[in-house]
């Protein structure tokens, strides 16, 4: 009997798909780092944590927050409360109160204190402003520090993109034009290259930022000015071995021109490296977008980045943490997943290199 | 095989200039390909062979290589002398390479289709669904099973051989007069290269293209040259048709080539004939004949100059001192002696 079903089977073309009747599917070389990618749970989860922060950058326009530019002066440094800030700015009075008292001996509040306090008790009731909530507390100035991380981060996530877009285009058009055309061009190119990673970057950006003005977009120039240098060697050093391959005078001897064969060969061969140098080099740029900020060189008031907040957080470090806590916790987090990221994706296009930078 | 002449080299010289000094990589090679001839050139490694062809395509890369002299006529264009749109015009259209080593010389980060549509849209302005077409066509041609799937398959997931019919079948695409193939079978295994011989002969006899075939395996050229160059430290040493070098051998060197290639009509315990010696180094050749100190004919005129081409009947020619006495006669004796 089994052996009419099997010959059944066999004659019928209509057949199920089993081992031996699939079609064969190419892999892409993206499909196959992403399957990779996947099973680092480190990498994964952070590109989960990645990715809430993008989408709260993006969103924070329409979410429910104070505008970040707001300042109200009686709420200045209300620490973190799920409580409303009028509650909050009373409790933090009598507190205060409380040591003068204790300090002055005295076991009463005195006249000046009781009205105050009753002002805060009669705003509670009538002012709105009093019903806000300020889950992360507010700084000196009585601005939500909530609402100032997630546009801060907005400033910096944007100045790690833009830097490293920057130097991508022009790190890859360098590297690769030096690299596929070589002698004298390379030699000049890479001379320029070399004179430019002996000049100290830091200074660059403070002398361009000096000359040019205090003003986001120059911040990006300077940025990305200076940030080219390493994709170009890198580029060229991978340009250089893949370009006497035998592909590539597969494809001159096919009639393809130089441009084609940069653009279509060798790019796409280097991408690999590139893309894992650019998601590392994404925390780079927001770290040193910061240490111009935290020097005072980066972006101005009211618009905050992560440094200038923890810069702001700095001064009243010992009274009020929370201005400086906050903003610098978001900052490593964020800071940390990049760079668990970055090594997952240079672990999952590049299997076979073991953490080589 | 006709009398149309598709491509003349003549007097051919390219040079690598190294801190070492001048190799002669190719110097003064001359010869012709008709339409629809299946030429074989066999010589060690290093004779010059690759250079010779990546010079017909200009492909030589500068520096440190420069082609010193010498004219490569396709349908009487100069090659030399054309420019970069010129020249990639010519590449892949009518000119095709297939190379040595199947495993590298696909981008093994593009697909099959795309690496093959490429250039038929570059060469043969298609469409991309024709390209496409046409691709797959090739491809069933070339004897892939289910081409139509297997195109859009990275290189990796084909094997050497199926890629080596993958390059026969980029290289035949554009129906090009001339298919320059380097060593397309020494990266193979036997059977496959048998395959590889058979589907290259029968593809190209049905589209008319003339072959140039690069080779160290005297079976290989055998069984598919009409005629063959013998090189040797950049010379062509002997050249004739495959039945003229392979049974009235001229050069000692061709001799020696032929008794080395085991036969399995040979007792077993026989001892494998090999030339003693090696290749010259190239660098710095005096003018002499760069075959003398392994040859076991040599005269001492061999060690003064370099010997010129003698013509013999059928377009067979031979560059040895051996052939230089005047009568006919003295010839074929030297001939009956050679091949005992």
């Amino acid at each position: 009997m089994s052996d009419t079903i099997t010959e059944e089977k066999l004659v019928s073309p209509k057949e199920e798909t089993n081992e031996f009747n699939q079609v064969m599917k190419g892999t892409s070389l993206a499909a196959d780092a992403w399957r990779r990618f996947k099973k680092n749970k480190m990498a994964f989860f952070s590109l989960w944590i990645v990715v809430l922060y993008a989408a709260i950058a993006i969103l924070a326009p329409i979410l429910p927050l104070h505008p970040y530019y707001a300042q109200v002066i009686d709420h200045a440094n209300l620490h973190p409360s799920f409580k409303t800030a009028g509650e909050v700015q009373l409790e933090t009075r009598k507190a205060y109160f409380v040591k003068v008292m204790a300090a002055e001996g005295r076991s009463e509040y005195n006249e000046k204190e009781k009205t105050e306090i009753a002002r805060i008790e009669e705003a509670n009731k009538t002012d709105p402003v009093q019903k806000n909530h300020y889950f992360l507390g507010t700084d000196a100035l009585g601005r939500d520090i909530f609402s100032r991380t997630v546009y801060g981060g907005r400033i910096s996530m944007t100045i790690g993109l833009i830097g490293t877009l920057a130097a991508l285009i022009i790190g890859i058009l360098v590297g690769a034009l030096a690299g596929y055309v070589g002698g004298k061009t390379d030699n000049l190119l890479m001379r320029f290259v070399d004179i430019m990673y002996g000049l100290p970057y830091m200074l660059i950006v403070i002398i361009l930022m000096a000359i040019l003005g205090k003003n986001l977009a120059i911040l990006f120039v300077a940025i990305a000015l200076v940030s080219w240098l390493t994709i170009a060697r890198v580029v060229r050093g991978q340009v250089i071995s893949l370009k006497n391959s035998e592909y590539i005078l597969a494809a001159r001897s096919m009639g393809a021109g130089a441009w084609h064969i940069i653009v279509k060969h060798l790019i796409p061969n280097t991408a690999g490296i590139i893309i894992a140098y650019a998601t590392l080099s994404i925390p780079d740029f927001i770290m040193s977008e910061s240490f111009l900020s935290f020097l005072g060189l980066g972006v101005s008031a009211p618009l905050a980045s992560w440094g200038s907040l923890i810069s702001d957080g700095v001064q009243g470090m010992e009274l009020y943490p929370w201005i400086l806590i906050v903003p610098a916790l978001t900052m490593t987090i964020f800071l940390f997943a990049m760079n668990f990221v970055g090594d997952g994706i240079r672990d999952a296009f590049d299997p076979q290199s073991k953490n080589r930078v | 095989m006709t009398d149309e002449i598709i491509l003349q080299v003549k007097n051919l010289r390219t040079y690598f200039h190294l801190d070492s000094g001048v190799v002669k990589a190719v110097d003064g090679i001359s010869f012709d390909l008709h339409k629809g001839e299946t030429l074989g050139i066999v010589g060690e490694s290093g004779s010059g062979k690759s250079v010779t062809n990546l010079s017909i395509i200009n492909l030589i890369q500068t520096p440190p290589g420069k082609i010193e002299g010498g004219e490569v006529l396709f349908h009487g264009d100069d090659v030399l002398k054309m420019n970069d749109r010129q020249l990639r015009e010519l590449r892949g259209d009518r000119i095709a390479m297939i190379f040595q080593d199947p495993m590298s010389s696909l981008n093994p980060f593009l697909k099959i289709s795309t690496q093959m549509v490429e250039t038929l849209q570059l060469h043969q302005k298609l469409g991309r669904k024709e390209a496409r077409a046409k691709a797959i066509e090739m491809l069933t041609l070339a004897g892939i099973p289910a081409a139509e799937k297997r195109i859009d398959c990275y290189p990796h997931q084909f094997s050497g051989g199926m890629r080596q019919r993958v390059m026969i079948a980029m290289g035949l695409s554009c129906n090009p007069d001339i298919l320059i193939a380097d060593e397309p079978t020494s990266a193979l295994d036997v059977t496959i290269q048998a395959q590889i011989i058979e589907l290259m002969q029968d593809l190209t006899r049905r589209l008319g293209t003339a072959v140039i075939m690069i080779t160290h395996s005297l079976g290989v050229v055998a069984g598919m040259c009409d005629t063959i160059n013998v090189m040797y430290a950049g010379r062509v040493v002997e050249h004739g048709t495959t039945d003229d070098i392979f049974y009235d051998t001229k050069h000692p060197y061709t001799q020696g080539l032929i008794k080395s290639v085991p036969r399995l009509d040979k007792p077993e315990s026989e001892r494998l004939f090999s030339i003693p010696g090696q290749p010259p180094n190239v660098i710095d050749l005096p003018d002499c004949c760069p075959f003398y100190p392994r040859c076991h004919k040599a005269m001492d005129v061999c060690k003064k100059q370099y010997p010129p081409v003698f013509k013999f009947e059928n377009g067979h020619t031979c560059a040895c001192w051996l052939y230089e006495q005047k009568n006919a006669g003295t010839v074929k004796t030297a001939t009956k002696e050679n091949t005992k």
